[in-house]
């Protein structure tokens, strides 16, 4: 039985620049499956990674004769539903040519929407409902029997006879120690870049879930809608686990930055101080990046020296509206001034900090943006990722926004583009207000060059601003224009 | 009116509490408030002279020598008058590090432009000098600053107050005349300079090419050409005497 992790050639978030980054869902199931099943022949190709176009894939997917081919992401950084056509287009692809070879895809927008996609999805066998860990694994063991009986396998949707079934829920994973970590060794680790310049570029994900569960977030669209608020059930990996798989990074592979894409890295303050001790007693130091909310950063005020000491040189802050009715009705649960207090500390403690924030709730008008933007602006993080809103299927504000759609096209679902129109704004409006902001924003005198020249952020911060100036264009052209990135 | 003069840049400086001998004889001006706080970073043991109507200067040393540094003016009328208080504040030499727009194809954006000469499309000078007045810029500040730079262009800077009347008539018109660069306060700048005979002369770094159509002013060549400029135009202290 052979088993193929396959990315196929696309591209990424036009906002991080040449941003080549690890598959980390594929090197988790690859870990699990040789782990649990080693007889099961274990495969990786990386198109993206080794800039390899659909015929040299073909090429080599025929080489290898892949029983089960694997496709799926649980980061966002790669364009989230922007991915589903890529997908589906390799899966078309390897049906013509090597028919006989099964196609499983999972994780972000199938795990909340496997049948309706299974429906509409000819190339596609086999979408995992729900978290991909152990269903993934377990479907390619029973595909490997002489006689595999399918409906055994929890959290699947599949075919019989020509009419899409579901199996049975699958309960969530417990224990994230349990699981090995991810299969480094099978990936091209020295082909990913982040940020442009950055080399040796690591993501990394060492949770799941976030117990906020803002109404909005994409993090629902991984997630069975038969479990109870699954997305809200958090799950870690111990702050010694962490370490333990950054010392693999560093030293094994000698990485250069890591991006550890956890949702909420610092909910549980003891795990925060676990990780720092552990950093400290094996002298690991390598530059970091993580998103935290705003409240735990105050009750853990002091532990960011000590993390800026191990490495902690950029930090995320979701903030999203300004408002705080707005931020009840989403479930945010954080306070404008909390981020405000968070960017100063940030900055006392030389972190840059990323706010991120958001446009097109159904009630947005001009002023509300404009009004929305001066506060961002006047808490002044050093840079803003504002998102526009993408009405994901599987989101609970998912049945609220659907009348708003105005683009089906899932190429241009990656938060860049505007998709959705408000009640008051057309989606031109809204991607030319988008446009603003960003612009507003970055041209305030000195902005820019507060971060390309202070002495103290990290150099590597550095970069991700060169990064975003090369690509402040193309940010614009993607909010306002019909140009496709991912 | 009273007097022969409303309000003397004697009467401006000391109504800041300005005293003699507070600014130092050489002056590294800026246009932008936040490219001076860059240069401010440059000096040691800065002492702020005065922060007014939006211009601020501050006065320290740089490797020991007494040094000013501020924001001088964003256009040739405001531009006019800090450079009269520079020099009636007892400033000697006189830098300007600025930016402007490239009248020459092979001048990129990135590059700099030595100002030797301007043209005067300003509306302040003619209160100071007549219309055929040429102001121009001290040769020997001029090769200094040469020496410190590469991609470096000696010519004539032509400055305009209307920037959305930069037609391609009266951009060719002051390309025949010399001009190799356009900006909004070269000709005011070492106009006043010249009328109090002081050392002066200014160095653009290039925002944008009028010929090819190039904007760089938020492009990663323009900010770091500037920083450039500011990091190593100090450089030139040390060569003064
Ligand atoms: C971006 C920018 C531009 C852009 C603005 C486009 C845009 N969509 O934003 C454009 C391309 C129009 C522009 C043009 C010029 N600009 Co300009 N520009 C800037 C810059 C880098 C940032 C301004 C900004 O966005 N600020 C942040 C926003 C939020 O603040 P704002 O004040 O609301 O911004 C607006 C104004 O600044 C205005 N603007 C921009 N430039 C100019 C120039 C003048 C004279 C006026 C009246 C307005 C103006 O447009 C901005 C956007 O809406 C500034 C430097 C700075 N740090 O301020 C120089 C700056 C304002 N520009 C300057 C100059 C000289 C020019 C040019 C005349 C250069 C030239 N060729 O000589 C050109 C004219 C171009 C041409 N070919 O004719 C000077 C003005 C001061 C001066 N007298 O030297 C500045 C200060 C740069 C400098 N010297 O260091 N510029
Ligand atoms: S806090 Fe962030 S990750 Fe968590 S639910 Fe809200 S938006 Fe999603």
């Amino acid at each position: 039985m052979k088993v193929l992790f396959l990315q196929p050639p696309m591209g990424g978030w036009v906002t991080w620049g040449k941003h080549i980054a690890i598959n980390v869902n594929h090197a988790q199931l690859a870990a699990n499956l040789r782990e649990w099943y080693p007889n099961i022949d274990v495969h990786v190709l990386d198109c993206r990674a080794l800039e390899i176009d659909e015929n040299t894939m073909i090429k080599i997917l025929k080489d290898i004769d892949p029983n089960l081919v694997y496709m799926g992401d649980a980061l966002q950084t790669t364009g989230v539903a922007a991915i589903h056509p890529r997908y589906k287009r390799a899966a078309d692809l390897i049906k013509s040519n090597l028919p006989n070879t099964k196609i499983c895809v999972g994780g972000f927008f199938y795990g909340a929407n496997a049948q309706n996609i299974l429906e509409e999805t000819e190339s596609f066998d086999f979408i995992i409902a729900g978290e991909t860990e152990a269903t993934m694994p377990e479907l390619a063991k029973e595909l490997s029997k002489g006689d595999p009986n399918i409906s055994v396998v929890k959290g699947l949707t599949y075919r019989d006879n020509g009419s899409v079934k579901m199996t049975d829920y699958r309960p969530l994973i417990k224990n994230l120690d349990e699981l090995p970590l991810p299969a480094y060794d099978l990936f091209p680790m020295d082909k990913y870049v982040g940020f442009n310049y950055v080399k040796k570029y690591v993501e990394t994900y060492h949770s799941r879930g976030c117990p906020n569960g803002c109404l909005f977030c994409v993090g629902w669209s991984n997630y069975d809608k038969r479990g109870k608020n699954d997305w809200t059930k958090y799950r870690i990996r111990s702050g010694k686990r962490v370490v333990d798989e950054l010392e693999i990074l560093v030293k094994k592979y000698g990485a250069k930055f890591v991006c550890i894409m956890d949702e909420d890295f610092n909910v549980y303050r003891p795990r925060v101080e676990e990780f720092i001790d552990e950093m400290n007693k094996r002298n690991l130091n390598v530059p970091f990046f993580f998103m935290g909310r705003a409240p735990y950063h105050l009750r853990d005020k002091d532990l960011l020296k000590p993390l800026r000491e191990i490495g902690f040189v950029c930090g995320l802050i979701g903030l999203e509206a300004v408002d705080e009715e707005t931020l009840k009705k989403l479930h945010k649960n954080v306070q404008v001034d909390q981020v405000a207090e968070v960017v100063n500390l940030f900055r006392e403690n030389n972190i840059m900090s990323v706010t991120t924030w958001m446009v097109g709730y159904p009630d947005d008008d001009e002023s509300k943006i404009k009004n929305r933007f001066e506060r961002i602006d006047a808490i002044d993080p050093d840079m803003m990722a504002l998102q526009i809103m993408t009405p994901l299927p599987g989101i609970p504000m998912y049945d609220e926004l659907k009348p708003f759609i105005q683009e089906w096209n899932l190429e241009k679902w990656d938060f860049q583009h505007a998709v959705i129109n408000t009640k008051h704004l057309s989606r031109e409006d809204l991607g030319r207000l988008a446009a603003w902001a960003n612009r507003e924003f970055y041209s305030k005198p000195g902005r820019i060059q507060r971060i390309l020249y202070d002495k103290n952020y990290h150099p590597l911060c550095k970069l991700i601003a060169r990064c975003y100036v090369e690509t402040a264009d193309k940010h614009a052209q993607a909010a306002m224009k019909n140009e496709v990135f991912v | 009116m009273n007097r022969a003069i409303h309000i003397s840049p004697k009467d401006l400086l000391y109504s800041m509490q300005f005293k003699d001998g507070d600014f130092a004889d050489i002056a590294i001006v800026c246009g932008q408030p936040q490219r001076a706080m860059l240069a401010l970073e440059k000096i040691e043991n800065p002492v702020k002279n005065f922060s007014a109507f939006g211009y601020t200067f501050w006065t320290g040393k740089y490797n020991g020598r007494p040094v000013t540094v501020g924001n001088g003016g964003f256009y040739a009328p405001d531009s006019a008058v800090a450079t009269e208080l520079l020099c009636v504040g007892g400033v000697n030499n006189i830098i300007r590090l600025g930016s402007c727009g490239s009248l020459k194809k092979e001048i990129v954006v990135g590059d700099y432009v030595i100002a030797e000469k301007a043209l005067r499309g300003d509306g302040v000078t003619k209160y100071y000098v007549d219309e055929s007045y040429i102001p121009t810029s001290d040769i020997d500040l001029n090769n200094k600053l040469c020496n410190l730079f590469e991609n470096t262009y000696k010519g004539m800077v032509w400055t305009t107050d209307a920037l959305l009347k930069e037609t391609k008539e009266i951009v060719n018109d002051v390309i025949n005349k010399g001009a190799i660069a356009v900006d909004m306060i070269t000709s005011a700048f070492l106009t006043i300079a010249n009328v109090y005979k002081k050392k002066a002369t200014a160095l653009l770094v290039v925002s944008d090419n009028l010929i090819t159509g190039e904007l760089g002013f938020s492009s990663i060549k323009f900010f770091d050409a500037e920083k450039k400029m500011i990091d190593k135009s100090f450089a030139i202290i040390d060569e003064l005497l």
